[in-house]
């Protein structure tokens, strides 16, 4: 069962918001949480070793919250956006911990011996792509928004234009723009670094 | 950086199902309506996308969570302490305290160590996106040399590692100052005071280089001045930083979307971006110390790094490899009124008096240091120290091509300041001190041999110990110490000398000086290593290329190396056989044809025989001038006749020669004995042994006086150093002919 008090703050401040606007600082704290204790609810159920994606983990997130305040729930683009940005967090923190894990407190044991972009261990690739996402909300936050729904949210195209109420079609071809651009900013960053 | 206009997304996307490229292409075309640039940046994430949907969705296939993940996962973090390392936040022994800059491969920060000692330090966090571990690899490589850099004019670097989110750092010793340059515009330093700043830099880098250790990314941001008691004090900052993060500075992938590039090309020396910094040695060093310099003096780089940058990367690179720099007083006067008289005033002069003061001896020093071809620089740091304290000492520069006027001039100069007497005594000790500190580096380099790891750093040190001995016997050549300028240069292992100017300016002086005192073994070894440190252009076929082969032939066989002379002849015609110039051509054959050859070296000569023939039909006075050159050249044939064994034909050329008026007395007296053993040979014997005595009365005469130089009338040490060979030989034919064998008539 979800945190009752959690969710009614969620609800409360989802109301609060007005539709399509800018997220709120204060409900995303709330998302993160709700989205770590359910995730920890699930794990406790499955056999060790299991693995959960989180769009599984959103979409859970979301049935749950909307089910239990079922008129509150119109913004779907404020629970959505929450619960991407707090899903990029807890991926991000994933990503620099098994990092850091096979690295070691040294980087002697490093493995990444490879330069190239493509070749990245896809740890590293998260947070080479989270980087270049802050760039990228920094000069069209449009295009940064979806690519947080997309990528860390794990929503299908539809769900995206639902939420942002524009045509799937949008979507799709913002999406494959914007990563193309993550990529080809990365290879940039990267090598202007060298 | 920009995202892209909506009409570049809508392209973009309108273009990406067109699957043919001819097809995409057009409609490109036709869609971007001139707009090239639009055209390019669509064409640009065009090509991106393949590659970032597989990126991209092998990324989002990983993104799966795990148990850990849930119970280790942090609390929600304030979002610029996720994105990074921050203030406030520990690596390793180092608590960071602030942030002090950010540069283009990574952001400063101040720091507190907590152990073994308390200290600050500055800790350099390298940007994420760097292959860590073999930052980490090269670094540690480093650490050895680094650790024994101790100077004070040197920011130690103290430690190095990775961060926790896996970027490497580094840690150094803290200096609190300010950017060269930035510093002496605000104290409004005069040139002299700049160049006694230079002058302390330049020390520090050959410290570095005497331990194995090339900086490779000397600039301005890299040279901070603190202040102690008073006293501006340099310091060289990020040794080894840039080995370690392998700057490959001039890749292509440098060169962000919008023209952007990392690193500082205005600094850059030719090799480094020629070869992307694969082959750089301690005289890449030498060149960014030039460009320091430059900018020191003028205020400006020799190449200006917006240009150098906008020009696009292989302009970039032709630039830096080909195009000469203004000087720097020709570079102020091409500058605005304002911006030249904001220069003078930070040098608290007139501009036309900076205009003026630059002119001359700086304008050369600071061109030797920014040569194209680096053996052309200064051989080491030191000596480019020591030509600008030469200059604030009025004296002599060695940038300078020396003219008699010229050092008159210094020599006035200097009197006026100090007594003459008193300068030489202080410049004596100087070079006492210099000799007694390379003594005392040996030891050191015996110690480092034992580290096998460092084997290609220590030829690197040897070869800029070799280089700077080089230098020291030269600065002693100048003070007319020749005789410890010979043993200083005898010193040196001739392996670990590479082909440079200063090189070979030092061995043909030392040569020629050992001759001049008939020290032929000396003399011809000093000969034999000029011609192996004088290789610097294979394709420099004019006869000043074959003219150092004058003496050294001769000398070795008088010195009796005869087989070192048979391969050393043969060498030479095989490098420098295709040459065009007549005098070339001369030079060659005369050298070659000292001992009797074989007919495959015989065959070798043809070629040059016919550019030489070619020249004495000319009507041409420069080429042919009818007088000394031609009487020399047709020597020239005639000997090659000789060891033809075309007697006749060579009497024939021989008799010729005596036809040109003003002809040097050594060409004469080498008429003579080549003609007393062609006469001979041919059976004229009276007439050969009235040749030969003419011969001999000369070549004696002239090696019982003082040998000199010479010139045209007397004639000259090239010239005469070739008779008693040719007497020695003359004379041997006369006594076996004297007995002839039956079969002769």
């Amino acid at each position: 069962m979800p945190n009752p008090e959690v969710q009614h703050d969620v609800t409360r401040m989802l109301q609060a918001n007005e539709p399509g606007g800018a997220m709120s600082q204060e409900l995303l704290p709330l998302v993160y949480k709700e989205l770590r204790q359910l995730a920890a609810a699930r794990m406790a159920r499955e056999m060790a070793g299991q693995t959960l994606q989180p769009t599984a983990l959103v979409h859970e997130a979301w049935l749950r919250l909307q089910s239990n305040t079922s008129p509150a729930w119109r913004n779907r683009a404020h629970f959505f956006g929450a619960a991407s940005e707090a899903m990029r967090r807890i991926l991000i923190e994933r990503a620099r911990r098994k990092l850091r894990l096979k690295r070691g407190h040294r980087a002697e044991h490093v493995s990444i011996d490879t330069v190239d972009v493509a070749q990245t261990e896809p740890d590293e690739r998260i947070l080479l792509i989270d980087e270049a996402l802050t760039r990228l909300n920094a000069t069209d936050r449009e295009l940064a928004r979806i690519v947080t729904l997309k990528f860390f949210g794990g929503l299908t195209n539809a769900e995206v234009a639902e939420t942002l109420e524009v045509t799937e079609r949008t979507i799709y071809n913002k999406w494959t723009f914007a990563k193309a651009w993550l990529l080809k900013n990365i290879r940039e960053e990267r090598d202007s670094g060298s | 950086m920009s995202v892209g206009t909506d009409k570049e997304q809508l392209l973009f996307a309108a273009a990406l199902p067109i699957a043919d490229p001819g097809e995409r292409e057009t409609f490109l075309q036709t869609a971007c309506a001139g707009d090239a640039g639009l055209r390019s940046r669509v064409t640009e994430m065009l090509a991106e996308h393949a590659q970032s949907e597989r990126f991209f969705s092998e990324c989002i296939s990983s993104l799966a969570i795990d148990d850990a993940d849930v119970s280790e996962a942090p609390e929600l973090k304030n979002e610029k302490t996720v994105a990074g390392e921050m203030a406030g936040m520990r690596i390793d022994r180092y608590r960071l305290l602030r942030q002090l800059g950010e540069g283009g491969c990574g952001v400063v920060y101040l720091a507190e160590q907590e152990e073994p000692v308390r200290r600050r330090v500055a800790v350099k966090v390298i940007k994420l996106g760097m292959d860590t571990k073999s930052v980490i690899a090269r670094f540690d490589a480093e650490r050895q040399a680094l650790a024994m850099m101790d100077h004070p004019n040197i920011a130690k670097v103290l430690d190095g590692g990775a961060t926790e989110s896996g970027r490497p750092y580094f840690v150094l010793e803290l200096v609190q100052g300010v950017k060269i340059t930035t510093f002496c515009d605000e104290e409004k330093l005069t040139a002299s005071q700049r160049l006694e700043l230079f002058i302390e830099v330049c020390h520090a880098i050959q410290h570095a280089h005497q331990k194995g250790v090339i900086h490779r990314d000397i600039k301005p941001s890299n040279i901070l001045v603190t202040t102690h008691d008073g006293a501006p004090v340099p310091k060289v900052i990020d040794f080894g930083i840039a080995k370690a993060i392998e700057g490959r500075l001039m890749d292509d992938t440098n060169f962000t979307a919008d023209g952007q590039v990392v690193g500082t090309p205005a600094y850059m020396s030719p090799e480094q971006a020629e070869l992307s910094g694969l082959d750089v040695d301690t005289r890449s060093d030498i060149y960014s110390l030039g460009v320091l310099l430059y900018e020191l003096l003028t205020g400006r780089t020799p190449f200006d790094q917006k240009e150098l940058v906008q020009s696009g990367l292989d302009e970039m690179r032709r630039t830096l490899r080909e195009k000469e720099p203004q000087r720097p007083s020709t570079m102020l006067t091409s500058l605005t009124n304002t911006d030249l008289a904001v220069a003078a005033r930070h040098r608290q002069l007139e501009p036309p008096k900076l205009i003026k003061s630059l002119k001359g001896d700086l304008d050369w020093i600071v061109m030797k240091a920014l040569e194209k071809e680096r053996q052309r620089r200064y051989e080491t740091a030191n000596a480019l120290a020591m030509d600008v304290r030469r200059y604030l000492n009025n004296e002599p520069v060695v940038a300078r091509p020396p003219s008699q006027f010229y050092r008159l001039q210094k020599l006035i100069q200097r009197n006026k300041v100090v007594c003459a007497c008193g300068l030489i005594v202080a410049l004596t000790l100087l070079v006492g001190l210099e000799v007694s500190t390379s003594f005392f580096f040996k030891e050191r380099q015996a110690r480092m041999e034992a580290e096998q790891a460092h084997a290609n750093e220590m030829l690197l040190q040897k070869k800029a110990k070799a280089r700077e001995t080089v230098t020291e016997a030269g600065v002693l050549l100048s003070h007319g110490a020749m005789a410890e300028a010979d043993a200083l240069a005898e010193s040196i292992p001739v392996e670990l000398l590479s082909p440079s100017r200063e090189s070979s300016d030092v061995f043909r002086r030392l040569g020629l000086w050992n001759l001049l005192h008939r020290n032929w073994k000396q003399a011809a070894n000093r000969y034999i290593v000029l011609l192996q440190v004088n290789q610097v252009d294979k394709n420099d076929r004019t006869d000043q290329a074959t003219y150092d082969l004058l003496l050294a032939a001769p000398l070795m066989v008088e010195a009796g190396d005869l087989s070192d002379y048979d391969r050393m002849r043969r060498a030479a015609l095989t490098r420098l056989g295709g040459t065009t110039s007549p005098g070339a051509a001369e030079q060659l054959i005369k050298t070659s044809l000292l001992l009797p050859a074989d007919d495959a070296l015989l065959k070798q000569l043809e070629p040059l025989e016919r550019v030489v023939a070619g020249a004495l039909k000319s009507h041409d006075p420069a080429v042919n001038d009818g007088s000394l050159l031609t009487a020399w050249r047709v020597f020239a044939l005639a000997l090659l006749e000789y060891r033809r064994g075309n007697f006749n034909a060579a009497v024939t050329r021989l008799d010729e020669c005596s036809n040109y008026p003003k002809q040097s007395p050594a060409c004469v007296a080498g008429t003579h004995l080549v003609l007393s053993m062609a006469l001979r040979q041919v059976g004229r014997i009276e007439q050969a042994d009235a040749e030969l005595e003419e011969g001999r009365a000369m070549v004696q005469n002239q090696f019982q006086k003082k040998l000199e130089s010479g010139n045209d009338k007397t004639g000259k040490i090239e010239g005469w150093i070739v008779t008693p060979i040719l007497l020695h030989e003359a004379d041997a034919l006369a006594n076996s002919a004297a007995w002839p064998s039956s079969e002769s008539e």
